[in-house]
């Protein structure tokens, strides 16, 4: 295997230049926004590296690195990316110039500070998408927290103590379990010989059946696991802290926060739930699947009655991301290539949303909806870039929003038709929701005096959004270069989740599949089972 | 008889330490008042040298004075600990002395003497020399908790620290004479088969007693009463002190007593299990409600006696100890860094004589002064338990041993401590960074280089080790195989 | 030891006994049957037939106890020489070098005190000169 330090340079490079801000005075605010852009933009650029070296075929990790760290225990220092997580790697270096571009004038106290948090929380998320080591990954997922906390409760809005502080508590009591959990497998592994925190490793022991883990153990973990990753999703009725955090962010906490953050939820559910535990995740994808339209039609509901923009956005965002969750949990390669595409496509709408709402802020210092009105006069630009984006994120074709919407309910169709349908609402109601605030925003008559003489964009705001614009059509009409990509992994997450001893009957499964509605679909799960002693309870409990 | 020289290097630590003690009382009343910055300097050269001198121990592992004392990997890394901790916690108290106006060379003398008793603790083999070890420490420690004579505070303190710490110490003496009546020895590796049931009564007893007295030490729940009057109301370099040294040491004499004592563990398992639940309760939730960074900082204190009494816990629950062991010094190391380092803070931010520790008194020092909130920060961080600091990879391998051990319930509790302790450990970031400063100005005082340099060692090495643990984890490895 | 070796404390334990209870009941028969005329020289307290003059419940000055610290403690050092000269010839040079460094300690000790002024009675002992 060819060394490459593609993925260091592309995690640490953010650290690096936190290092040479520190350097500079800290009233020297031109060249501490300079000098964070021009990180931003060369981890951007080495970024663009990676999907240039990525290779369509190639199953598996692609630029690996592996080096020993810890020997006691074994922890290594092991980086990759693959289909699921090259464009969120992407995703995350576009999105955090972009941040630091939005907050370029809005950012004039602490400014030093503010953007090596911003820089920090890259580190942190790029860390979490391409460590292959689960103590490596539970590392980076929780030096994340930090900077995020201090960029909601510094440079917040008003209770931003109170949202930063919920954001914390609850992702610390998820990660917590995870912990438990990711040190209880590596207990399993070492049990049997073989220690090791090794994703690649330890999927490997556990498909070649040296390994196996008692479908109670299986359960526990997958829920501990799970249950992380819900809060930071956030699955229904994990959800609550994601509106405070949302609203009280500046804008560029937001932007990354909605963008990337909420994706490390789901790809954790793709990269360890279900290739790690496929029997626990097929024996709780109903449960889940409920949840998630529950999610999705509580968030569109939620988002139409909303009085405060920022708010609405951050509720659309429940919507949004549950129906990622399904087209994960309905274990069909289409659906969950929508998934994954899903969740970069809310990446860069949801974000240029949350830019627009706080352009406007910038501007008026307000997010309620009844402050503005007739906007679009003063502000035809802005007006009209947003209008687009709420296009992309309502799923119009054509547009990125689309795409991911449609092969995820087309996927899940396939196989359970009744989820399908229930979630096809929340699309019908994203663009209630979204194009109802965008009329009482932007057009109308100009109800308050002070909308009247609002500048419109500027060349930098203007360049922002349009940048955005641009990515969502590209994605919208060239989505088969996303999907391309994407398709290897998924199909190997599919292959993963056939484990040996379960592998036959997850054929007839599949085949059995076709003529069984959904209260059924746990039934292969025991029948799979029955090689294992624990089997037959198993059966006799879920009838 | 020739002279023991083996012996006299396996004991070089303490002897350095008492020596460099007594120098420094011989010079107190000697040097007049305006010079004693030079006491000081003396008594951090001598921890120096005392930690240097752990090379000669190392140098002859083994039994010293008829098994009275062991030299071996485990007593060479808790001196280490508490060396290291005397060394910071001089270097760092010059300029606290100062402010304060307090005779630098009792304190010093006091603290050397203190750190040898903690270091007898740490090697003993035998209990009458670990109460020795145990009294050295503790009578120190009394007079340093009431060093600030004209305090009201400072002498509550230190009588409370006296009161129950005599308290303790009975107990553990009583404890000692019935664990002496059951096996007819002291040593601790010497354990006759007891004779019959009687004897096995007494020295269920006796350990019972022998781990209310070290329980009390360690300030475990429900025996931590005092630690937080006392933590409070001493000066912040003492509790830094109060909150380390005597801690590792007590906690390497259990283990010494857990790994040498067949008998303890199944004794003290459940009574570790119970005062580790408790005392990770009481502390975390009675921290939560605190307004005074000073007590804050004593009940989390008391929180983390329980979270390494789960590494207890998981050593006296297997045959195969070695990773509790292990968990429990390594981390011992993280706490003692981040602790102390807290601790030295609080004594410089809180101005003179210690007026502004509440933790509202903290609003705007980020503005104030950005080095030492960002240090503070860390410490915090540290504490409670997030990545790229020596305290995650403590709880790391804390909760990787109790599974190991199967307490799958301890290891639950524990992470839902680490929970409710991010509140209140937040709380105090949130002030420093997110609060608006107070009407009146506090000002700034200038940090002094000596203290800059602890914090900077203690920074350093939270992050050094945090980042790679790969030698102490191993030397930790080593020291408790090495305890077999 | 045979057997429950607690057994063989039974007759301390039996000795307690008796000497408590004979103590008690002298005491509450005396009290019971004797006579009782009190008078002023009578319930003065006993010091060796000087009369009392003043009230024995005054503070003392803190020096004394200094003293009387020092004393125990120099006083419960020296009983360290007692087993020393009892195997002295045995120990030969180690035990004279050992007991010199001892002394040696002790002086130290005694070199403090008399420095920080504690064996001064007249001079305001240990005392920091906080007013000027």
């Amino acid at each position: 295997m060819q060394q490459t330090y593609v993925l260091t340079v592309l995690t640490f490079l953010p650290v690096a230049g936190t290092l040479a801000l520190l350097l500079l005075r800290s009233d020297d605010h031109v060249w501490i926004r300079r000098l964070a852009l021009v990180t931003a933009a060369a981890e951007f650029a080495i970024s663009l590296l990676l999907l240039r070296g990525f290779s369509v075929q190639a199953t598996g990790y692609q630029f690996e690195e592996f080096h020993e760290w810890i020997q006691q225990p074994p922890i290594h220092y092991h980086l990759g990316v693959d289909g699921l997580s090259l464009f969120l790697v992407l995703l995350t270096t576009l999105l955090t110039p972009v941040s630091i571009l939005a907050s370029w004038k809005s950012i004039d106290q602490r400014v030093k500070g503010f953007f090596i948090s911003l820089l920090v929380l890259e580190t942190g998320v790029i860390g979490v998408f391409v460590s292959l080591d689960l103590f490596l990954f539970f590392m980076f997922w929780e030096v994340m927290l930090i900077p995020m906390y201090f960029l909601i409760g510094i440079w917040g809005h008003e209770r931003r103590i109170y949202a930063a502080l919920k954001f914390v508590l609850y992702t610390m009591f998820g990660s917590i379990l995870m912990l438990v959990a990711i040190l209880w497998l590596y207990r399993v592994t070492a049990a049997a010989g073989y220690p090791t925190f090794d994703i690649a490793q330890i999927q490997a022991l556990l498909s070649s059946g040296t390994i196996t883990l008692p479908l109670r153990t299986e359960i526990l973990l997958f829920g501990a696991f799970f249950l992380a990753f819900a809060i930071k999703v956030p699955l229904f009725p994990l959800h609550t802290w994601l509106p405070d955090a949302h609203t009280e962010a500046p804008t560029a906490g937001s932007v990354m926060l909605a963008g990337v953050l909420l994706k490390m939820g789901t790809y954790g559910m793709l990269r360890f739930c279900l290739p790690l535990f496929p029997e626990a995740s097929r024996r709780f994808a109903p449960e889940i699947a409920v949840l998630a339209i529950i999610g999705i039609v509580y968030g569109a509901l939620v988002s139409m009655v909303q009085v405060d923009l920022k708010r609405l956005v951050a509720y659309s965002s429940v919507s949004h991301l549950g129906f990622v969750v399904l087209g994960i949990f309905a274990f069909q390669a289409v659906s969950i290539q929508g998934a994954v595409f899903q969740m970069l496509s809310h990446g860069i709408s949801t974000g240029a949303l949350f830019l627009g709402v706080g352009m406007l802020y910038d501007r008026r210092h307000t997010h309620l909806i009844k402050e503005f009105g007739g906007l679009a006069t003063p502000m035809p630009v802005i007006a009209a870039l947003y209008l687009f984006t709420c296009f992309a994120s309502a799923g119009l074709p054509m547009l990125n929003g689309f795409v991911g919407e449609f092969l995820i309910l087309a996927g899940t169709f396939q196989k359970h038709a009744a989820w399908a349908s229930w979630a096809a609402l929340g699309v019908i109601f994203s663009a209630v929701y979204l194009l109802w605030s965008y009329q009482r925003v932007f057009f109308g008559s100009i109800t308050q005096d002070k909308n009247g003489a609002l500048p419109d964009a500027d060349m930098r705001e203007r360049g922002i959004l349009f940048l955005m614009a641009v990515i969502m059509l590209w994605m919208g009409i060239g989505s088969p270069f996303f999907t391309r990509r994407i398709e290897t992994s998924t199909q190997n997450v599919l292959q993963l989740m056939r484990r040996p001893q379960a592998y036959d009957a997850g054929e007839i499964n599949n085949h059995d599949m076709n003529a069984m509605d959904m209260d059924q679909s746990t039934m292969p799960v025991n029948s799979a089972n029955s090689a294992a002693p624990a089997g037959a309870a198993g059966s006799v409990k879920s009838r | 008889m020739s002279l023991p020289l083996q012996d006299l290097c396996r004991v070089a630590p303490e002897i350095v330490l008492c020596a460099f003690a007594m120098l420094v009382m011989l010079l107190a009343p000697i040097v007049p008042r305006a010079r004693h910055g030079i006491l000081s300097t003396i008594s951090v050269l001598g921890a120096g040298i005392a930690l240097a001198a752990t090379r000669f121990p190392a140098m002859y592992p083994g039994a010293a004075y008829s098994g009275l004392f062991r030299a071996d990997a485990f007593s060479l890394f808790v001196h280490w600990i508490v060396c290291g901790a005397a060394f910071l916690v001089i270097l760092g108290s010059t300029s606290y002395l100062q402010r304060e106006d307090l005779d630098a060379g009792e304190f010093c003398a006091l603290i050397l003497l203190a750190t040898a008793g903690m270091g007898i603790m740490a090697g003993a083999q035998e209990l009458l020399t670990a109460f020795i070890g145990l009294e050295m420490s503790s009578i120190a420690s009394y007079i340093l908790a009431s060093y600030k004579r004209d305090a009201p505070r400072s002498n509550e303190a230190g009588m409370k620290y006296f009161l129950l710490g005599s308290f303790a110490t009975a107990f553990f003496l009583y404890g000692i004479a019935l664990f002496f009546g059951a096996s007819g020895s002291t040593r601790l590796d010497m354990m006759t088969p007891l004779a019959n049931d009687s004897a096995r009564t007494l020295l269920k007893m006796g350990l019972g007693f022998i781990f209310v007295g070290l329980a009390f030490k360690v300030a475990a729940a429900p025996f931590h009463l005092w630690a937080p009057d006392v933590y409070e109301g001493a000066p912040a370099p003492v509790t830094a002190l109060l909150s380390t040294g005597p801690k590792a040491a007590t906690f390497a004499l259990a283990l010494r007593i857990l790994a040498d004592v067949g008998a303890a563990s199944p004794l003290w398992f459940w009574a570790l299990w119970v005062a580790a639940v408790l005392s990770m309760f009481a502390g975390n939730l009675a921290a939560l409600v605190q307004t005074s960074l000073k007590r804050m900082l004593a009940y989390s204190s008391v929180a983390h006696a329980g979270y390494i009494l789960v590494a207890l816990a998981t050593a006296a629950a297997t045959d195969h100890a070695e990773a509790g062991i292990a968990a429990a010094l390594f981390y011992l190391v993280g706490y003692a860094l981040v602790q102390l380092g807290a601790f030295l803070i609080v004594a410089q931010l809180g101005g003179p004589g210690e007026r502004h520790v509440e933790i509202e008194d903290f609003a705007g020092v980020a503005r104030r002064q950005p080095a030492m909130a960002a240090c503070l920060s860390l410490f915090l961080l540290s504490l409670l338990g997030l990545p790229v600091t020596v305290g995650f990879l403590g709880k790391f391998y804390v909760f990787n041993a109790a599974l190991e051990s199967n307490l799958i319930w301890l290891a639950i509790l524990l992470g839902l401590n680490s929970v409710i302790a991010a509140y209140y450990y937040l709380r105090v970031i949130v002030a420093m960074y997110m609060l608006r400063e107070p009407e009146q100005e506090i000002a700034a005082e200038p940090v002094p280089w000596t203290l800059s340099l602890v914090l900077w060692i203690a920074s350093m090495g939270t992050v050094y080790i945090g980042l790679f643990p790969a030698r102490v984890i191993g030397f930790a490895a080593k020291a408790a195989l090495n305890m077999r | 030891m045979t057997g429950n070796d607690l057994q063989s404390y039974a007759p301390l334990l039996l000795h307690l006994t008796l000497a408590m209870a004979l103590s008690g009941v002298l005491v509450l028969l005396s009290s019971l049957v004797g006579w009782r005329r009190p008078s002023t020289t009578k319930s003065q307290p006993y010091e060796c037939g000087i009369t009392p003059t003043g009230d024995a419940r005054e503070p003392f000055s803190v020096k004394f106890y200094l003293v009387a610290m020092v004393f125990i403690l120099f006083d419960v050092e020296a009983i360290f020489l007692y087993p020393w000269a009892y195997i002295f010839r045995e120990l030969r040079w180690f035990g004279f070098v050992e007991m010199i460094l001892y002394i040696g300690i002790l002086l130290v000790g005694y070199f403090y005190l008399w420095k920080k002024g504690a064996l001064d009675w007249n001079r305001p002992a240990v005392r920091r000169d906080r007013a000027s």
